[in-house]
């Protein structure tokens, strides 16, 4: 078994003082930024006034340079960078997953409804202690209340029209 | 007449509205999504029924108030309130992240309320001449100065310059999406419909800061912030002397706000951003900017409050909003009837003048009280709520926040996607901050650049238009000092610390 499986195992963040998957993972996003910059130089070819070209192929050609220059000191010298570290993975996961349901649900549901997706979803990922009844009520009305305050003042006291 | 107007100023009612204000706007400043052009827009409809002085006072503390409010959520949440706080994350986080919330967000109100006083003793004292700064400015000096704003990335980003450039420049290319500033094209979208408003600074703002803090919260089962080993009973008076201490850099920080307030459509987060970097530039060795230093609270918050007496100077004299709050209260001040321009002072509109700018100094003032007591609330607030509450609660604003920008759900699609992007390459070491100095500088240096090539072209004078005006040179002169003294203060420690160690070695045993 290798040292990174072993820290894999115990669950120690990755990558501190250089691990392969930090290094993979900056190299990535080195080669991310090298893809957007050259994108957008493609796509500046497509615009009709050059007053619209001068500047994002500046910033195009600055962000492929420091990118290239980024992947190289990172090869040479090694990322040192902590990867994505502690805690569990499904918490993240579903975090992200419930705010972006929300976002889905929106236009169908209305904002509350898809607003209590987003609520549950990450009160879900955010409660590490064990479950108990009296903890899903209080969170449960808890939030019922936030959200339904914050919905009254944005709707009826800022007048935004939330769906 | 100034007499009558101080008095009038201090009127019951005057005094109970400043109040409300301020309380109001430190409130709405405070929640991610709500700027302060936001808090003065949707409450300007309520003074329309008011005497011209009280409605401009209530208008005056909402926005100061609004403005010390984003420090909040930066400090404790790391996301700022309103984009006049983003530099306010660099130092205020990892204070709060250690324990000292309550320290940190006193600091704050003291600097907030030392800014303000600048700002509006500026408008009080110097406005017809400092107007004429205003006027100075051209395109290309706009451009320099998002330059210098930029040059920013070098002392953020120490130790991983490239990938702090990177970040800067996808953050440029970020801001160039939708469609383009001065000519029409559309641009980087995709045919996407959803882009071709771009990316707004305020959904980008949460997305990039706030959700890789959920991200990071919700995956392990310890606090949001450490509650310090012993209680400081009075941060108070330790945040008082702290303020104190730093008075050189409160004062430098408070008269850049200004100027950077005159400025027409600069604001709040640039005066921030380069009080931050001149006060990083002249710190002592000892200082750790980035890791929780308060001197970089002192020197965001003491500058973006002073920019609401400096972004008036040119409203009210020249009839130019400085900023974009300051626009919905010209908008508010013709309503009343007050006409702006150089002759409102000499004029009858000045008795109002007056005693608007002295209702700011009131609000300003009260804002010391107010801001210290909600402050210490919210943090007790913050640091007390279990987990699982915080996170869902924060979520939930998020969402709300965004929403209401452009009652847009793209925006707060984007926003999440944006924040998870953030989350990702943050992990490796490109930092947020570049991409977010990108985003908000990138269309202030585009505009700037193309106007200002386009003029030079017409004039056949492209290099005197760039390099030939006094005002760009002294900015250009500034960025390369700022760009040059990372590497700079770099080499002086390390000389320092190498002529110690060789005096240690030659000091007898």
């Amino acid at each position: 078994m290798s040292e990174r499986d072993v820290r894999a195992d115990v669950g120690a963040p990755d990558g501190a003082g250089g691990g392969n998957a930090s290094r993979r993972g900056s190299v990535l996003v080195s080669l991310f930024f090298i893809v957007a910059g050259i994108v957008t130089l493609y796509d500046t070819t497509t615009y009709t006034d050059v007053d619209s070209k001068v500047f994002p192929r500046a910033a195009a050609i600055l962000l492929i340079v420091a990118a290239a220059i980024s992947l190289i000191t990172d090869r040479v010298r090694g990322a040192r960078e902590e990867g994505f570290g502690q805690g569990d993975w499904w918490r993240r996961a579903l975090l992200i997953a419930s705010m972006l349901a929300c976002c889905l649900a929106m236009p169908l549901t209305g904002f509350l409804p898809a607003a209590a997706i987003a609520f549950t979803g990450a009160l879900v990922a955010a409660m590490h202690p064990r479950w108990s009844v009296r903890h899903a009520w209080l969170y449960g009305i808890s939030g019922a209340v936030l959200m339904a305050g914050f919905y009254a003042l944005f709707r009826y006291g800022l007048h935004v029209p939330l769906p | 007449m100034e007499a009558g107007s101080f008095l009038a100023a201090l009127t019951p009612l005057n005094l109970l509205l400043a109040l409300a204000g301020v309380a109001a706007g430190t409130l709405i400043g405070s929640i991610p999504g709500l700027t302060a052009t936001m808090a003065v827009a949707v409450l300007v409809p309520i003074t329309f029924t008011m005497e011209p002085a009280s409605a401009l006072i209530l208008l005056g503390a909402i926005y100061t108030g609004a403005i010390y409010g984003g420090a909040y959520a930066a400090i404790l949440l790391n996301t700022p309130g309103t984009p006049s706080a983003i530099a306010t994350t660099f130092d205020g986080y990892p204070m709060a992240q250690r324990g000292e919330g309550d320290l940190a967000v006193a600091l704050a109100c003291f600097a907030s309320v030392a800014g303000g006083l600048v700002g509006a003793l500026a408008l009080l004292f110097l406005a017809p001449p400092l107007s004429r700064v205003a006027l100075a400015f051209g395109p290309v000096e706009y451009f320099w100065l998002a330059i210098f704003g930029l040059s920013l990335i070098a002392a953020l980003s120490s130790g991983a310059l490239w990938k702090g450039l990177a970040g800067g420049a996808f953050g440029l290319i970020l801001s160039s999406v939708g469609v383009a500033e001065v000519s029409a094209d559309i641009r980087l979208t995709f045919g996407s419909q959803t882009l071709i408003g771009g990316f707004g600074v305020v959904g980008a703002l949460i997305g990039l800061y706030c959700i890789p803090v959920l991200i990071d919260l919700v995956a392990v089962p310890e606090r949001h912030l450490k509650i310090a080993d012993e209680i400081d009973t009075m941060p108070i008076g330790r945040a008082a002397r702290l303020a104190w201490g730093s008075k050189v850099n409160l004062a430098r920080s408070s008269v850049i706000g200004t100027l950077v307030g005159i400025l027409p459509g600069a604001g709040g987060s640039v005066a921030g951003l380069v009080a931050y970097s001149e006060a990083k530039r002249n710190a002592g060795p000892e200082q750790r900017f980035g890791q929780g230093e308060p001197d970089g609270i002192i020197a965001t918050e003491s500058a973006n409050n002073a920019t609401v007496g400096g972004g008036f100077i040119p409203t009210l004299v020249l009839g130019i909003p400085g900023t974009p709050p300051d626009a919905v209260i010209l908008g508010a001040l013709l309503v009343q009837g007050v006409r702006t321009g150089p002759a409102l002072f000499e004029s009858g509109g000045g008795s109002i003048a007056y005693t608007f700018i002295y209702g700011l100094l009131i609000a300003t003032v009260l804002m010391l009280p107010v801001g210290l007591l909600v402050g210490r609330y919210a943090y007790r607030s913050i640091v007390t709520i279990p987990k699982a509450m915080l996170v869902p609660g924060v979520a939930f604003m998020t969402v709300i926040g965004t929403f209401a920008i452009h009652n847009s759900v793209s925006d707060v699609t984007l926003m999440i996607l944006l924040g998870v992007f953030g989350w990702v390459v943050g992990r490796f070491g490109f930092s947020a901050s570049p991409i977010v100095l990108g985003l908000i500088l990138g269309p202030i240096a585009e505009q700037g650049f193309v106007q200002g090539w386009i003029i030079g072209s017409a004039m056949e004078d492209l290099t005197g238009m760039f390099f030939g005006r006094p005002l760009s040179l002294a900015i250009i002169a500034f960025t390369l000092l700022s760009l040059c003294w990372p590497a700079y203060a770099v080499r002086r420690r390390t000389r320092s610390k190498a002529r110690a160690r060789a005096g240690a070695g030659m000091a007898p045993p």
